[in-house]
C-alpha cells in the first residue's frame, strides 16, 4: 500500500501547470528514481488537463491508480498511488490539500506559478502521513461528503486521449521528459 | 480488483500460420542478447517450441537431426541431461530433452538406462527428489522424474510410494500443493503435483472438489487466470490450471468460452506468438501454453494435447501411456 | 577491443564490491550510447550501476568465457572464475551453472560462504523472484551449518576429553541468530520489491523449518513482525500465507508441550477445547499436579490468544480495505485452524 506523488497544479486553458509535488520513490530501484519522478510529473499534468472543471476521476494504469481533483477555480491535485490504496482516502486527501493550498497561497500566484516561486509546504507531511491510510486522519466527516458515484473511472489512460492521440506520441514528444525517461518508458512497455 | 481490460480490437481468431513462422524463426536468431539470456534453459526452450509446432502440425518445419545431435551432445556421464552444451545436468532438462526425444520417436540417441540411473539416484529417504545433484527439492522435481521415467517405462525404478507420500505432505488445506511441506499452494506446482498423482495412479488422494474449487476460483473477469489470489492474469496459467482441471475431471467449472477469449487475446498479430498479457511482448514458453490451453478447451485446428505430460496425445498413443484422468 | 572493455569492467566491478562491503543495490541505467573515457558502472550512495549500452556486450563474453571453461576449452584460474561469475551472476543469475561453478569453489575452501551470500543478496535487489539465486542460498546456507555442525561435533569431543567449551557453542548460537536475522530480512526486502513472492516467502519458510526448528521464540517475533507488513500489503497472499504457517507451527508446538506435560497421567483432548476438559485431566490431587494444571492453562490461553488476535486482525483489515480476496482466504484459513488444531 503506497502512495508515490502528490502534486498540486493549476489548470490553464490548453496546458497544466506545476505548482507543487512531493514524491516517496523509496519502493522504486535507486536508478530508476529519476525517470520514475519525471513520469510522475508527466503523468499528473496529462491527466489534470483532460479533466474538466468541477471533477473528480481515477485512472487505471497497469499497477498504479492515480486520483485527480479539478476544482472549478481551476486548482487540481492529482495523487499516484499503488492499487492497494484506498480510493475514498485518496479523495480525502486531495479536498484536504486544496483546502490548505488554496488558504495558504494567494489565487493570483496560480495561473504563473511554478515549484519554485510557491512557498507551500505542506504535501511532504501529507504524503508521508497518509503512507498509512489507517493512520491518516480520521475520515469519517468526508466519507459521508463523498459520493463516490461521481467519480469517473477510466481504465487505461488511453481512455483520456482523443481520437487518434497516442500515449506514446506525447511521450516522445514531451519537453519534460529527459532522454533517460524515454529509453526506460521504452523498456517498460511490452514487458512483465 | 487485479485484472486487465481486453481492448475491442483485441485479436479474436487463432492466427495459427503467424505462430508457425514465429517459433520457426526464433531459433534462428542465435546470436541475439535475448537468446544468450535464455540458453541457461534452452532445452525446455526447444521443447516448448517443438511441442507447440507439433500441435499445430508443423513439426517438419524445424531441423530434427540437429536438435536430435544438440540433445546427445548434452547428455553428461552421470547420465544425466542439460539445458545446453557445458551447462550442467538437471532434472528439468532430462525430462525436456526425453519430451523432445519422444517427439521426434527416437530414444535410441541418448543413452536411456543411464537417464534411469540418474534419476534414481535423486531420489531422497523421505521420497522427494533433487533437481541435480547440489539438493534442492521441490515437487516440480517429483513430478519431473515421474514423468521422465513414465516416458522410458521404468517407473517402477523408483521408490514411488515414498515418492507419493511426500508430494502428499506438500498438499495445504485449500486442496493445493506447494512447492515444499508447508509452502503456498500455486497453480504450477499444483499442475506437477496433479500430474505426478496421475501418473503414479494416485488421483483418489485428491479432494478433487476441494481442489477444484481453488482453481476455478483463479479465473478474474477478463476470463484470464491467474495462478494465485490477487495476480494478474498469465496465458501459461491457462495451462496449468486448465490442465490440473482436467487431470481431476472438473474443466466444465471454468467459463470457457471468456478463457478463450483471453488467450486469444494475448496473440501479437504482427510478429505471430503469444505474451503473458495482452500487449506484451511474446516468447515461445507463451506460445506453447497459448496454443496447449485452447487445445485442451476444444479448438479443432489444433491438435488434442494430454493434460498431464503436455504432448501431442497421438506421440502418448506411440509410447504407449495413458496417464489417469478422474471423470 | 571489445575484449579489453569487458575486461576492464569486470574488474570494475569485482573492486568496487571489494573496496565497497556497503553497497546494498544494483541497478541498470537507461543510457544507449557510451560515453567515453568513463567507467560504465557507476557507485552512488552505495548503489553499483552499469550503463545499459555496456551489458550487450558483458554478458556474451562472460557467458561464452564461462562456458568454454566448463567445457574445458579454456583454462581460468580461480579468481578468474569468482570475477567472471560475478559479473555474470549480477547480468543474469538465473545461470545455474555459474551458481554450481561457486559452488565447487566453496566446497574447496576457495571462496567464503558469507561472499555468496553476499552477491546473491546484491542480485536479489534487482531480480526479487529469480529461482536459481533463492537456491543458491538454500545450498550456502546448508553449508554453512554443516561447516557448524563440524565444529560442535568436534567440541563435543574435546567436551569428553577436557572442559566444556562453552564459549564456543554461545558463539555458534549467536552466529546462527545473526544469519537468521539477515535471511529474514533478505527475504521482506525482496517481498517489498515483488508482490506476492512466492520464492522470497517459501525461501523464508524453508530457515525457520531448517534453521529454527523448535525455536518457539523466533516463530513469535516473526508473527509479531510480520503483522505491520501484511497489513500494509493487504493483497499479499504469501504474506498472508506466511501467518497461515507460523500460527499452525506455534499451535503444534503449544499442542505437543501440553501432550508431553501431561503425557504421564492424562489425555489432553485437543479437539474438545474447553477448559473442564483440561481440569478433568488431572485425577490426583495434590500441590505438584495443580502446577501441571496451570501450565495446562496457560497453554490454553496462549492458543486462544493467538486465535483471538487472529480474528481480530481479519475482522479489521477487512474492514478498512474492503474487496480483498487475500483477506478472505486468510479468514477461511484461520478458521479452519481453529477446527481442526
Ligand atoms: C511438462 C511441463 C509443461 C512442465 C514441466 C514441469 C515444470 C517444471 C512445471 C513448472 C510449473 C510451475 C510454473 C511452477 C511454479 C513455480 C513457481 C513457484 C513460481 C513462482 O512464481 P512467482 O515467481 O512468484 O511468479 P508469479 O508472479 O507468476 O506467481
Amino acid at each position: 500500500m503506497k502512495l508515490y506523488s502528490l502534486s498540486v497544479l493549476y489548470k490553464g486553458a490548453t496546458k497544466a501547470n506545476l505548482l507543487k509535488a512531493a514524491y516517496d520513490l523509496s519502493s522504486f530501484s535507486f536508478f530508476q528514481r529519476s525517470s520514475v519522478q519525471e513520469f510522475m510529473t508527466f503523468t499528473s499534468a496529462l491527466i489534470a488537463e483532460r479533466t474538466s472543471v468541477g471533477t473528480r476521476a481515477s485512472v487505471k494504469e497497469q499497477e498504479y491508480l492515480c486520483h485527480v481533483y479539478v476544482r472549478n477555480d481551476n486548482l487540481s491535485a492529482v495523487v499516484i498511488s499503488d492499487s492497494e490504496y484506498p480510493q475514498r482516502v485518496c479523495f480525502t486527501l486531495l479536498d484536504k490539500v486544496l483546502e490548505e493550498f488554496s488558504r495558504q497561497v494567494d489565487s493570483i500566484d496560480w495561473p504563473s506559478g511554478n515549484p519554485d516561486t510557491v512557498s507551500y509546504k505542506g504535501l511532504d507531511i501529507h504524503l508521508s502521513k497518509y503512507q498509512n491510510p489507517r493512520e491518516a486522519d480520521a475520515m469519517t466527516k468526508v466519507q459521508a461528503e463523498l459520493d463516490e458515484t461521481k467519480i469517473i473511472l477510466h481504465n487505461t489512460m488511453e481512455s483520456l486521449l482523443e481520437r487518434g492521440e497516442k500515449l506514446d506520441d506525447l511521450v516522445s514528444k514531451s519537453e519534460h521528459l529527459g532522454n533517460q525517461s524515454k529509453a526506460f518508458y521504452k523498456t517498460a512497455r511490452k514487458q512483465n | 480488483l487485479k485484472d486487465v481490460i481486453i481492448k475491442p480490437d483485441a485479436p479474436s481468431s487463432l492466427l495459427l500460420d503467424k505462430h508457425a513462422d514465429y517459433i520457426a524463426a526464433y531459433g534462428s536468431k542465435k546470436d541475439d542478447y535475448e537468446y544468450t539470456l535464455s540458453e541457461y534453459l534452452r532445452m525446455s526452450g526447444v521443447y516448448w517450441g517443438l511441442t507447440v509446432m507439433d500441435l499445430m502440425d508443423q513439426l517438419q518445419r524445424m531441423n530434427r537431426q540437429e536438435i536430435i545431435d544438440f540433445i546427445k551432445a548434452c547428455q553428461h556421464e552421470c547420465g544425466g541431461i542439460s539445458a545446453s552444451i557445458g551447462h550442467d545436468p538437471h532434472l528439468l532438462y532430462t525430462l525436456s530433452a526425453v519430451q523432445i526425444l519422444c517427439l521426434y520417436d527416437s530414444l535410441d540417441a541418448i543413452d536411456v538406462d543411464k537417464v534411469v540411473e540418474y534419476v534414481k539416484g535423486l531420489q531422497q529417504d523421505d521420497g522427494s527428489f533433487a533437481g541435480d545433484k547440489w539438493g534442492e527439492i521441490d515437487t516440480r522435481f517429483s513430478f519431473c522424474a515421474v514423468a521422465t521415467l513414465a516416458l522410458l517405462g521404468k517407473m517402477d525404478t523408483i521408490n514411488v510410494d515414498k515418492a507419493v507420500e511426500f508430494v502428499l505432505s506438500c498438499m495445504n488445506f485449500d486442496g493445493g500443493f506447494g512447492c515444499r511441506p508447508g509452502s503456498e499452494s500455486h497453480a504450477g506446482q499444483i499442475y506437477c503435483c496433479t500430474g505426478f498423482l496421475s501418473l503414479t495412479g494416485q488421483l483418489h488422494q485428491l479432494n478433487a472438489d476441494l481442489l477444484g474449487w481453488w482453481l476455478c476460483e483463479r479465473q478474474l473477469p477478463s476470463g484470464g487466470l491467474n495462478g494465485r489470489p490477487e495476480k494478474l492474469p498469465d496465458v501459461c496459467y491457462s495451462w496449468w490450471v486448465l490442465a490440473s482441471l482436467k487431470i481431476i475431471g472438473r474443466i466444465h467449472w471454468i467459463d470457457k468460452a471468456k478463457l478463450q477469449r483471453f488467450i486469444l487475446a494475448c496473440q501479437d498479430e504482427e510478429t505471430g506468438g503469444f505474451a503473458d498479457r495482452p500487449g506484451d511482448m511474446v516468447d515461445p514458453f507463451h506460445t506453447l501454453f497459448g496454443v496447449a490451453g485452447l487445445s485442451l478447451l476444444g479448438d479443432e485446428a489444433i491438435k488434442p494435447v494430454n493434460p498431464v505430460l503436455c504432448m501431442p496425445e497421438d506421440v502418448l498413443q506411440r509410447v504407449g501411456l495413458q496417464p489417469d484422468l478422474l471423470s | 577491443e571489445v575484449d579489453v572493455l569487458v575486461q576492464r569492467v569486470v574488474k570494475d566491478i569485482s573492486i568496487a564490491l571489494k573496496r565497497h562491503p556497503n553497497i546494498d543495490e544494483i541497478g541498470l541505467i537507461q543510457c544507449p550510447e557510451a560515453r567515453y573515457n568513463r567507467s560504465p558502472i557507476v557507485l552512488v550512495e552505495n548503489k553499483l550501476g552499469v550503463e545499459s549500452w555496456c551489458v550487450k556486450f558483458m554478458l556474451p563474453y562472460v557467458h561464452n568465457k564461462l562456458l568454454l571453461y566448463r567445457q574445458r576449452k579454456h583454462w581460468l584460474d580461480r579468481e578468474a572464475l569468482v570475477d567472471i561469475t560475478c559479473t555474470l551472476l549480477l547480468l543474469n543469475p538465473d545461470f545455474t551453472t555459474a551458481w554450481n561453478v561457486r559452488k565447487e569453489l566453496l566446497e574447496c575452501g576457495a571462496l567464503n560462504p558469507e561472499r555468496d551470500l553476499y552477491l546473491s543478496k546484491l542480485a536479489l535487489t534487482k531480480f526479487p523472484k529469480s529461482p536459481e539465486t533463492w537456491i543458491h542460498r538454500r545450498w550456502v546456507l546448508q553449508h554453512i551449518l554443516r561447516q557448524f555442525s563440524a565444529v560442535a561435533h568436534k567440541t563435543q569431543q574435546r567436551v569428553e576429553a577436557e572442559q566444556p567449551d562453552a564459549e564456543r557453542s554461545q558463539f555458534l548460537g549467536s552466529h546462527l541468530d545473526r544469519l537468521i536475522h539477515q535471511e529474514m530480512k533478505v527475504c521482506s526486502d525482496a517481498a517489498c520489491r515483488y508482490p506476492s513472492n512466492y520464492n522470497a516467502w517459501s525461501h523464508r519458510i524453508w530457515v525457520l523449518q531448517h534453521m529454527a526448528k523448535g525455536n518457539i521464540k523466533v516463530f513469535r517475533d516473526e508473527l509479531s513482525s510480520v503483522h505491520p507488513w501484511v497489513s500494509m500489503h493487504v493483497s499479499d497472499h504469501s504474506g498472508f500465507h506466511y501467518r497461515q504457517f507460523l500460527l499452525k507451527e506455534l499451535l503444534n508446538t503449544e499442542l505437543s508441550q501440553s501432550l508431553s506435560s501431561d503425557s504421564a497421567s492424562t489425555v489432553f483432548c485437543p479437539s474438545q477445547h474447553q477448559s473442564n476438559t483440561v481440569h478433568s485431566t488431572c485425577p490426583q490431587a495434590n500441590g505438584e499436579l495443580s502446577l501441571a494444571d496451570a501450565a495446562c492453562r496457560d497453554r490454553l490461553t496462549t492458543v486462544f490468544k493467538l486465535f483471538y488476535q487472529e480474528t481480530e486482525l481479519c475482522a479489521d483489515l477487512i474492514q478498512s480495505f474492503p474487496g480483498h480476496e487475500t483477506l478472505w482466504s486468510h479468514r477461511r484459513h484461520v478458521y479452519y485452524l481453529w477446527h481442526h488444531w
